[in-house]
């Protein structure tokens, strides 16, 4: 399915801020694998996030999907076949649009753009049964401007958005983080049950151990631009949250881990986890 | 059952703002009417708004509709308007002219979108060196000249203009004799305006429209949907800038010549005719948006006119005029908004 094979990421190269973000990461997931990617700030999760998605150049290496060199392909090029949720919830929908009209929009997904219609009859139940399995009672407000609802709501409609037509590969960006607890665990619960529907491969970041450990059949530990962990199979079902906080303090970086114990009780968002990292260092 | 209710109460919504729209509309063309004819307006003004309107539509597009900062208008339009004449000299039809001034606006939007795509220049730079640019194009597709005169030619008004007013002597006597070529123009212009309106409407609502609405709104979203965003911008800036030839080879068959500064300042017309039509009929809908637009052109126009004729000035004053015009419209808004935040002060402090 995703192959990575020994790619790099450099940032600034050639400047003195010249940041080495993934090195040489090889990586290959299987069809229908659920891969959840934890590490701290700077690990180079979202790094790889990005050269998978075209939003960052690898500067050695190679990519493929499904057999496609996709290496040099560009990022709207890639999303026709990669589905894609933010941590951001106002990045996966387009606000001043009606929820229908996003909804049309992701149905295009990986077909040419047309003159017909923009908003179809013949797919409006289509988008009541998508929305209706959520039981956020969305389904009765389609023509309500995306930019009224709430994070939890619009990323769940960016969900929906990304796995429409069903897509090879679904990329979970931390895509909790910036919700509050209890909306998080409604997309949570979401995310299971469409990677569960559609048999999708899925690539999930996350900063919550329990979601880690909750979650998908495989955990890849990053840190600094390196996967240093890569549990699978028998070993991965037995993994508790504590395990994987072992196995942090093992890479010998204490501070960053203290900000990660927290995160298992729970979602913080990136912010929460710098003050508390800066915090406990200050402590120190 | 909640969710029953709440559907009924959107639905009305809908209805109650479509309503909304039609009563603002309603009300602000008998309150223009009486201001003209009490303020003594000439009929002209409507048809000189009509003629500048899709310049309006054009800063709509690229303002509103894609987010983008594009002055190109300022260049399309005088490259239209050169076209139109250059084409009706040398004996083409004036439809034929429409249509090219059209393609040569198209044109100039995509020089500004390259400018912004390749090189990465924001799109306020990348219009200005498009319009600086345009100046010599629109000088050389005018063969050097800086003016030419479309006396004697054939254009869509003077083909009309005889039989009009003869029809109009006719059914209505000698009285409107002498406004027959400014109920012409409106009713000519006024078409070719709805014509592309109706087109216009249809075109942003296909899938096509619907992209290139998201785009201005979330291009990250775009691109993330598979689509190329580039593309988008290209296209909304060429479809903007189209509409501004057009509008220039309309505003030079009213006009009766073609002149290279015919688009200075233009940009800051088609800016105040957006946001009067907003603030006068807060459109909510994209169709509702684009004759916002079209009619925040016309407000324009009468009420620079009628201040004309108020204070019975030169007609060397008329920048000044149209600046102090724009700054009404932008600047009344916001005036407003702090009276109320200063009542509010004044009533929390007593």
């Amino acid at each position: 399915m995703l192959e990575l094979d020994n790619v790099s990421v450099t940032f600034n190269a050639g400047t003195n801020n010249e940041v080495r973000a993934l090195k040489e990461v090889s990586l290959s997931v299987e069809e229908g694998d659920f891969v959840t990617v934890i590490g701290s700030n700077g690990a180079g999760k979202s790094t790889l996030f990005g050269v998978i998605a075209g939003a960052a150049t690898a500067a050695s290496g190679q990519i493929h999907l499904d057999g496609h060199n996709m290496t040099h392909w560009p990022e709207y090029k890639r999303s026709q076949v990669i589905g894609r949720v933010f941590q951001d919830p106002r990045l996966g929908t387009c606000p001043g649009l009606t929820i229908r009209e996003n909804l049309s929009l992701a149905a295009i997904h990986g077909r040419r753009l047309g003159l017909r219609r923009d908003v179809k009859q013949d797919q409006e139940q289509w988008f009541r049964d998508e929305l209706a399995r959520q039981q956020l009672g969305l389904e009765e407000r389609l023509d309500t401007d995306v930019a009224l609802l709430s994070g939890g709501q619009r990323q769940s409609i960016t969900l929906i958005m990304a796995t429409l037509v069903k897509p090879k590969l679904l990329l979970l960006d931390e895509h909790t983080a910036a919700l509050d607890p209890n909306a998080a665990e409604q997309i949570i619960t979401l995310t299971r049950d469409l990677a569960d529907r559609h048999e999708m491969s899925t690539v999930m970041i996350t900063h919550s151990m329990q979601q880690a450990c909750d979650l998908g059949s495989r955990v890849i530990m990053m840190h600094q631009g390196e996967i240093v962990f890569d549990i699978s199979g028998r070993e991965r079902y037995q993994l508790t949250p504590s395990d994987l906080i072992d196995r942090f303090h093992s890479l010998g970086d204490a501070e960053l881990s203290d900000a990660q114990i927290l995160g298992q009780t729970g979602s913080f968002s990136q912010k929460d986890l710098t003050a508390l990292a800066s915090a406990s260092s200050r402590n120190r | 059952m909640s969710s029953q209710a709440s559907t009924a109460s959107q639905g009305s919504d809908s209805l109650a703002s479509r309503h909304s729209f039609l009563l603002r509309g309603l009300l602000l063309i008998i309150v223009v009417g009486v201001v003209m004819s009490l303020g003594n307006v000439n009929i002209g003004a409507v048809g000189q708004g009509l003629g500048y309107a899709l310049a309006g539509v054009c800063v709509f597009i690229t303002f509103r509709i894609l987010g983008f900062v594009d002055l190109t208008v300022d260049g399309a339009f005088p490259i239209g308007g050169a076209v139109c004449a250059i084409l009706i000299v040398n004996g083409s039809s004036p439809e034929v002219a429409l249509l090219v001034a059209f393609i040569f606006g198209a044109l100039t939007g995509l020089a500004t979108a390259l400018v912004d795509i390749l090189f990465k220049i924001e799109g306020l730079l990348a219009s200005i060196i498009v319009i600086t640019g345009a100046y010599t194009v629109t000088l050389r597709i005018m063969g050097g000249r800086s003016n030419i005169p479309l006396l004697g030619q054939e254009t869509l008004i003077s083909r009309h203009s005889r039989p009009f007013r003869a029809w109009l002597v006719e059914q209505f006597g000698d009285g409107l004799k002498r406004q027959s070529t400014n109920l012409l123009e409106i009713i000519l212009f006024g078409g070719v305006v709805i014509v592309v309106l109706v087109i216009l409407y249809w075109f942003m609502r296909s899938e096509f429209g619907l992209a290139v609405r998201a785009t201005g709104k979330n291009a990250q979203m775009v691109r993330a949907t598979g689509i190329n965003h580039y593309v988008m911008i290209a296209l909304g800036l060429m479809v903007a800038n189209g509409l501004a030839g057009l509008s220039g080879s309309l505003v030079v068959q009213q006009f009766g010549f073609a002149d290279v500064s015919l688009g200075f300042g233009l940009i800051v017309r088609g800016l105040a005719a957006v946001i009067i039509g907003e603030v006068l009929l807060r459109p909510k809908s994209t169709g509702q948006r684009l004759i916002a637009a079209v009619a925040g052109m016309l407000v324009f126009d009468i009420s620079r006119a009628w201040i004309f004729s108020a204070l019975d000035l030169p007609t060397t004053d008329i920048q000044l005029v149209s600046a102090l015009v724009v700054l009404a419209a932008l600047g009344t808004p916001r005036l407003y908004e702090r009276y109320k935040a200063f009542r509010q002060r004044f009533a929390n402090t007593r």
